[in-house]
């Protein structure tokens, strides 16, 4: 499985590279803001996103709401340093997307998330 | 009671005595008795009314127009239910309003120009003139049996009518001698205030006095027709007395006016703002000068800046086309300033005339805009102060997110993989290195919110610290010495604030920060030699800090003009 990776932090894309490796998935590219990632997606065609929620040009959010709408679109995992409870229950999350704090981020909850449905 | 009640007590006596005069005319020609004197009579009264009014919408005639409101009506009901045939209650009022005519005449004339009866001899004889009224009306009120008199009105008793008779013929003459006597006494008292008036004033009370003559030699020559039982030319009286309705407002009327333009627009500003509010001087102003767009700005020195009586800041330097203004008071030291059509510059006399009749209203008023100028000021700044602490709590928010929790983050995510994996030392000296930031991050923030070296050693230690620590050469001037907590609190972020837009703006090569006590007072200035420029917008940083001075009561004046540096200066008060 090839994934994205989308952070604006060098070193938080750096440390998930390491992590989704040892989890036995492949980081075939990373992207630092909403454009470059939709770029990328488009570029790279990656089985994923790991995507963090809080970019400098737009909302990740936006970009699953873009990516919702292709077709053979790849899988989003969003992920934010803000906790679950920061969104609340109620909170409508883009179709097809799950959601992982970065807090929670282990190898065991990446292969959860990101294994084929 | 105010002016205001007067005047409408004025115009609610105007409009009964224009409904009763309706009814009068109606019942005359239901009666078949309209002549050709009743067109002349329904214009004489509807005349008289419109005087009535016109006197009552003068500033300061509020009283003199009720007393002719109430003469009016008391003539319309005097004159009303003579031949009423079978109305006892009608036929009380005529007696009551018979009786009074006379007394509300004298009023009337004597209580002229002011509405006011002031001489001892003129309520005397007013009174007594009511008095006699009511006891020649008194009788028949009591005694008077239809079909007693035959040359009398009404045909039915009054309402008071107590069944029994009582030969008042003697009454009745007795309050004929008594109103001549009082009569005699009216026209001496008029003439001698006519006399005594000065040559000016004489002009003014002219009108009434050949009224009041014109009515005399009305009574004398219906006395001397009805004496002698002549027929013809008691018609013709008839029609006069009607005029008499007409005459006497009249009289008062072109009296009153003869006084205004005397006077001239000025007296009656006089007059209205001895009367007005504060925030109605520049309407009276306006109405004086006869523009209605004319604005009163008031100038607040302790601002310097203009406001209308509301309290709003007025902005007189941008005048649109065709508008003028005209400042009050000494030069350099204004009152207030007009804003007005620039028409009536070429009356300079007349309007620097009426800044200075309304000198004294316009200090109340300013002390009054004054105050509600500092309302606003209160109102705006504490919801600045709100919404500056809004914004840093989130600010806080975000330095947190954004810093130490993304640091302490990758720190877990690193520990993650050095657990699982092999002590990798990359991974090792970056999750140390995460760590570290994280601690200096907490530390900065922790020092914005409240700098540890403040509390613990005084403002001189903390300014030095945050010298040291900014990219230009700081100097600071100061004995090292303790103040109040929220003092120091207080100047430190001024310090703090202007040091950081040093850096950030000036392009300054260095900076002086020097303060101390002076006059119970923490006095900071904060000086540096960069390009200047400098001012507090609203929502700036500039601005937040000038509110936080003044909500510890204090001071913030910058002083910044372009390419000669910027000194900021603030006044803390430390009363210790």
């Amino acid at each position: 499985m090839r994934v994205l990776v989308v952070d604006d932090s060098p070193s938080f894309r750096g440390l998930a590279k390491q992590l989704l490796a040892r989890a036995g998935f492949a980081v075939v590219g990373e992207a630092v803001d909403a454009g470059t990632a939709l770029r990328e997606t488009e570029r790279l065609r990656p089985d994923a996103l790991l995507l963090d929620i809080v970019l400098p040009d737009r909302s990740g959010l936006d970009v699953a709401q873009e990516l919702a709408r292709w077709r053979n679109r790849p899988r989003v995992v969003l992920t934010s340093s803000r906790g679950r409870s920061d969104f609340g229950d109620s909170f409508e999350w883009p179709p097809g997307c799950s959601f992982l704090p970065k807090h929670e981020l282990t190898v065991a909850r990446l292969r959860d998330a990101l294994r084929p449905q | 009671m105010t002016a205001r009640t007067f005047r409408l007590a004025a115009y609610g006596l105007a409009a009964l005595t224009l409904g009763l005069w309706m009814v009068d005319i109606v019942r005359q020609l239901q009666l078949g008795v309209a002549d050709f004197a009743l067109s002349f009579y329904a214009v004489a009264g509807v005349a008289a009314v419109v005087v009535a009014v016109a006197v009552a919408r003068q500033a300061g005639r509020e009283r003199m127009a009720v007393l002719i409101a109430v003469w009016l009506v008391i003539s319309v009901l005097d004159d009303l239910p003579v031949d009423w045939p079978v109305s006892r209650t009608a036929a009380t009022v005529w007696m009551l309003a018979h009786g009074l005519a006379p007394a509300a005449y004298g009023l009337m004339v004597l209580a002229y120009p002011s509405g006011r009866l002031r001489a001892p001899g003129a309520r005397l004889l007013v009174a007594l003139a009511a008095f006699v009224g009511l006891v020649w009306m008194g009788a028949p009120l009591l005694f008077f049996r239809p079909g007693s008199c035959s040359a009398c009105a009404p045909r039915v008793s009054s309402l008071f009518y107590t069944g029994r008779t009582f030969d008042y013929l003697a009454v009745g003459q007795a309050s004929w001698t008594a109103f001549i006597v009082i009569g005699v006494f009216f026209v001496a008292l008029l003439v001698r205030r006519l006399r005594a008036a000065p040559r000016g004033a004489r002009v003014t009370l002219l009108p009434l006095g050949l009224a009041v003559f014109f009515t005399a030699a009305e009574f004398v020559a219906q006395r001397v027709v009805w004496l002698g039982g002549w027929q013809s030319p008691g018609t013709a009286l008839d029609w006069i007395d009607r005029l008499n309705a007409l005459v006497l407002p009249l009289a008062i009327f072109v009296g009153l006016a003869a006084i205004r333009r005397r006077r001239g627009p000025l007296g009656d500003l006089v007059v209205e703002l001895d009367q007005a509010h504060p925030g109605e001087v520049g309407r009276a102003l306006a109405r004086t000068l006869g523009d209605p767009t004319l604005q009163l700005a008031l100038w607040l020195p302790e601002r310097g800046a203009f406001v209308d009586e509301a309290g709003v800041p007025v902005d007189t330097s941008a005048i649109p086309e065709g508008r003028a203004v005209t400042t009050i008071g000494p030069r350099g030291d204004p009152l207030a300033a007009l804003v007005h059509d620039e028409r009536l510059l070429g009356q300079r006399s007349l309007l620097e005339a009426a800044g200075s009749a309304a000198r004294l209203a316009l200090e109340n008023t300013r002390l009054q805009a004054e105050l509600l100028a500092q309302l606003a000021e209160l109102r705006a700044s504490r919801a600045r102060i709100v919404g500056a602490a809004d914004a840093e709590r989130r600010r806080l928010e975000r330095d947190l997110h954004d810093g130490a929790q993304q640091r302490l983050l990758a720190l877990g995510l690193a520990l993650q993989l050095l657990r699982d994996g092999n002590g990798d030392p990359e991974l090792l000296a970056q999750a140390e290195a995460e760590l570290q930031t994280a601690l200096r991050e907490l530390r900065d923030l922790a020092r914005g919110i409240h700098p540890t070296i403040l509390s613990e050693q005084g403002l001189g230690p903390a300014v030095r610290s945050l010298g040291d620590r900014a990219p230009v050469p700081v100097q600071v001037e100061a004995v090292d010495e303790r103040y109040p907590a929220s003092v120091e609190t207080t100047a430190y972020f001024v310090i703090a604030e202007a040091l950081a837009n040093i850096s950030k703006h000036s392009q300054a090569r260095s900076a002086v920060v020097s303060f101390g006590r002076q006059n119970g007072k923490l006095v900071v200035d904060v000086a540096d030699d960069g390009r200047g420029g400098a001012v507090a917008r609203p929502g700036g940083g500039l601005q937040g800090l000038s509110d936080r001075v003044a909500a510890a009561g204090g001071t913030l004046t910058i002083a910044s003009d372009s390419d000669a540096g910027t000194v900021l200066h603030a006044e803390v008060p430390c009363d210790s």
